[in-house]
């Protein structure tokens, strides 16, 4: 069982001190990726948790902003890198922003990395590992330390390792030179910790702060946020705005999450429905059959979005004609006007659109002269 | 009628019986006589030969544009690669940021991942090294299910088991004799769409073919489990691999000669079957035996493996996929420096996107297409040299080697397929012949089937 302990106030100048020496750049080495979510560090708070890794400790920061929002975090790591039958101590400290994606690292005053042989790392080499820390998907995470650099025949060396050439597969997702503490660093980044800023940041979520993080210029944080709305946060008319901005064609994945992140109960609202009805007319196919889904999951059907979607019917084909059908099924929706849009593709020339308006018309028991009598023309066209 | 041929029944049993003890019947059996395979004729507007990639998509196009629209399947289940061959990933449906393949096979890959409550990639990050992340993973049954009940839906009347032996065509029309589980079908129709993988319906009507002298590889998908990859002795196991294979007991090329890469994949998409070639019943039967046999065998070796004793196979696919066989000889033939240059015919009716990857015994590195190329594919790639009504849709599209080894994935057939299937429904209702349709006519009917066209998209 996890376990989780706040530092209390007593702590608090502690942790200013911490926080203070976590932002002072001088005489610290320190590569940092840009900062995609405008919020301001104010206050740290540290959490403990079990890791069960060999980073040395198990606490993580949590850098919060003036309105409590999360910043980023951070976790000093202690521990060693071993290869040649030798150990190393790496001390260093990691950085993620709120939505777990690396941010950045930084040694200790006076620290430095060095290769084989106490090569010291030269500026291009931090600046090379800082870019493939931030690749969330590297090969790295699949392959195991005894991958990275072949060894020779353990027998006849008679030691538990003896390192030559790195695998030249691995060269291109490491600092040459520093293949394990490469390796080691990608997996404390997107390891156990990872999954903890994740789980901090997610017990703080609330409409502001998802709007901040939708503000950011990377696409996986703004879909993080737009994945951690439905049900979780309140859908307040700021946040509304935004997520319907993100309904475009040419930013499917965003289009789709942000339809996604509409839930029933804020599909109740007459003026969500006709919003998002505002993005039918410019929405390619794909999203413009997106759209209609979503309508299934109101608890009702806006007459407006009805009378809208009816029109659309006389232009619609295959998979958009059945889901409107589908979705006025679900509505039963069986006024007149519609009923006649519906009746008047049992006249079309393609079977597939008047098989389907004639199923549709079947079971909705519309209450009009006009739909009965070409129900019953098309029922004798195609002895039924 | 029905009394004649009960008495006609009755007395040949009689006869059987003659001279023969007489069974013994249970409670509620009836003796009945032999079955008797049975002529008949069918007619359709469009036939679809192959229920694969590409076919289910052209059939349902044709369909949901009210053609008369029938399909038949050598096989039990529709989806081909992405199902029975389980090579569950059939992207890639963007490029570049943009989407590139919608239409119906979009809908229905977007479907099978929203029912499964898996997610999309995020399609934004860029292509290269990352290729493989834009790929959409399935549940591969689950779509199977899920493409079967929409062509059902959109009335495409399916034929599981069956296969033609013979194409012919006279006055407009292709005859194409079928058999199957006890049937006998001739299938009249206007339109023949071959979506054979191999272009066997091309063959039977007597079109060239292509092929190369040496063909890619087939695969087996299967899916190892009981055993932790990153606590293994891979020096040691390298070792001994080697040692098998230098003593004969396991085969270099059925795993790439790399028996890390079998561990660490859990044989997804590892195994290669030399020569392996589904277009007949007895070449099919061959790669699914090698296989088989070779998965067996390793399967074995591992168990003897340290770390690996307890290793088991926790699901195996009913038949080797294969990548390659024949192609059409076409109007057009797509080449190498067409798909690396992304080049916009002005019949181009789909997109395609792929690196050029093609397989050896060795493995494969794919050739990633440069930043924003996106190659499409023209009509005439689609029609077979010297035919009429005719159209094939899927790898056997007219390309060279080179080309046809990124064309060929899923994604790319799909567009093709949903391309075939709406110039079929255009010529059978302008009574003409695939080629004649009208380019304008013909991108009105897949854009408004949500499928998309490169020249028209590109104008917006």
């Amino acid at each position: 069982m996890r376990s989780w302990l706040s530092i209390g106030l007593l702590n608090a100048v502690i942790l200013a001190i911490l926080l203070l020496s976590a932002y002072r750049k001088q005489d610290k080495i320190r590569y940092f990726q840009s900062q995609t979510i405008p919020l301001k560090p104010d206050t740290i708070q540290a959490f403990v948790s079990q890791f069960k890794d060999d980073a040395g400790n198990d606490t993580l920061f949590q850098v919060r902003s003036k309105e409590g929002y999360p910043v980023s975090y951070f976790r000093k790591i202690k521990t060693s890198v071993c290869f040649d039958n030798k150990c190393r101590l790496l001390d260093i400290v990691l950085y993620w922003n709120v939505t777990g994606r690396y941010l950045g690292y930084e040694l200790p005053e006076g620290e430095f990395l060095s290769k084989t042989e106490h090569e010291p790392f030269k500026p291009a080499e931090y600046a090379r590992l800082n870019d493939l820390l931030a690749d969330p998907f590297s090969p790295l995470a699949n392959y195991s330390y005894e991958e990275l650099v072949p060894k020779a025949d353990l027998a006849a060396s008679g030691l538990d390792a003896v390192s030559s050439a790195t695998s030249k597969n691995v060269l291109d997702y490491v600092v040459e030179g520093a293949v394990y503490t490469t390796y080691k660093m990608w997996h404390f980044v997107y390891g156990a910790a990872q999954k903890e800023v994740i789980k901090l940041t997610e017990k703080r979520l609330s409409p502001g702060f998802l709007l901040q993080v939708l503000e950011s210029q990377d696409s996986s944080d703004k879909i993080w946020a737009l994945n951690h709305i439905r049900g979780q946060v309140e859908l307040t008319p700021a946040l509304r705005n935004t997520v319907l901005s993100f309904i475009d064609n040419n930013r499917f994945n965003l289009a789709e999450r942000a339809i996604n992140a509409l839930s029933p109960t804020e599909l109740k609202s007459d003026s969500l429905q006709k919003m998002l009805f505002e993005k039918y007319p410019k929405a390619n196919y794909s999203l413009k059959n997106l759209i209609v889904t979503k309508y299934k999951e109101a608890p009702h059907l806006h007459s407006s979005v009805k009378t809208a979607l009816a029109n659309a019917l006389k232009l619609a084909n295959g998979e958009l004609l059945t889901n409107i059908l589908d979705l006025f099924k679900q509505h039963r929706v069986s006024d007149r006007e519609t009923g006649r849009i519906i009746a008047d593709l049992l006249q079309s020339d393609n079977n597939f659109l008047a098989q389907k308006a004639f199923i549709y018309l079947k079971s909705a028991n519309i209450d009009d002269q006009r739909v009965t009598e070409q129900l019953n023309a098309y029922k004798t066209k195609h002895h039924l | 009628m029905e009394k004649i041929k009960r008495r006609s029944a009755l007395t040949s049993l009689g006869a059987l019986s003659f001279g023969m003890a007489v069974p013994t019947l249970s409670k509620g059996e009836r003796l009945r006589a032999p079955y008797k395979l049975v002529q008949q004729t069918l007619k359709t507007d469009i036939l679809v030969i192959g229920g694969g990639t590409a076919g289910v998509v052209a059939a349902i196009q044709a369909a949901r544009a009210g053609r008369k629209t029938m399909l038949v399947e050598n096989g039990s289940q529709l989806g081909g690669t992405t199902t029975t061959g389980g090579v569950n990933y059939p992207g890639i449906f963007f490029a570049w940021g943009k989407q590139v393949i919608g239409g119906i096979g979009w809908e229905m890959v977007q479907e099978a991942v929203a029912l499964n409550d898996d997610t999309l990639p995020d399609f934004s990050i860029p292509h290269g090294k990352n290729h493989p992340r834009h790929q959409v993973r399935l549940n591969g049954q689950l779509y199977a299910m899920l493409i079967e009940e929409k062509a059902v839906a959109a009335g495409v009347q399916i034929r599981f088991y069956e296969t033609p032996t013979s194409a012919t065509f006279q006055k407009g029309s292709w005859t194409v004799q079928t058999v199957g589980k006890g049937t006998s079908t001739q299938i009249i129709c206007n339109q023949l769409i071959d979506c054979t993988g191999n272009a066997y319906a091309a063959s039977l009507a007597g079109f060239p073919l292509l092929r190369e002298s040496v063909t890619q590889p087939g695969t087996l998908m299967f899916r190892l489990e009981g055993y932790d990859f990153k606590s293994l002795d891979l020096k040691l196991i390298k070792g001994r691999y080697e040692e098998a294979i230098q003593k004969g007991e396991l085969v270099k090329t059925d795993f790439r000669n790399n028996i890390v890469g079998l561990l660490k994949s859990a044989g997804d998409n590892i195994q290669h079957v030399m020569g392996a070639d589904s277009t007949t019943s007895e070449t099919h039967t061959v790669a699914n035996l090698k296989g088989r046999s070779s998965l067996l065998t390793t399967l074995r070796f591992l168990r003897t493996l340290p770390g690996c004793e307890k290793i088991r196979l926790a699901d195996v696919q009913n038949e080797t996929a294969v990548r390659e066989t024949y192609r059409i000889d076409g109007h057009y033939k797509i080449t190498h420096e067409d798909y690396v240059t992304g080049k916009v015919f002005d019949d181009a009716v789909s997109y395609s996107y792929y690196p050029i990857d093609v397989h050896d015994e060795n493995g494969v590195i794919p050739d990633h297409l440069k930043e924003g190329v996106v190659p499409t594919v023209p009509l005439r790639a689609l029609v077979p040299k010297n035919s009429r009504n005719f159209l094939v849709a899927g790898r056997m599209v007219s390309s060279d080697r080179l080309a046809n080894s990124a064309l060929r994935v899923q994604a790319s057939c799909m567009g093709m397929g949903q391309a075939a299937g709406a110039a079929a429904v255009l010529a059978n209702l302008q009574n003409k012949t695939p080629l004649d349709v009208s380019m304008k006519d013909l991108r009105k009917m897949i854009e408004e089937h949500g499928g998309i066209v490169p020249v028209s998209a590109q104008k917006g």
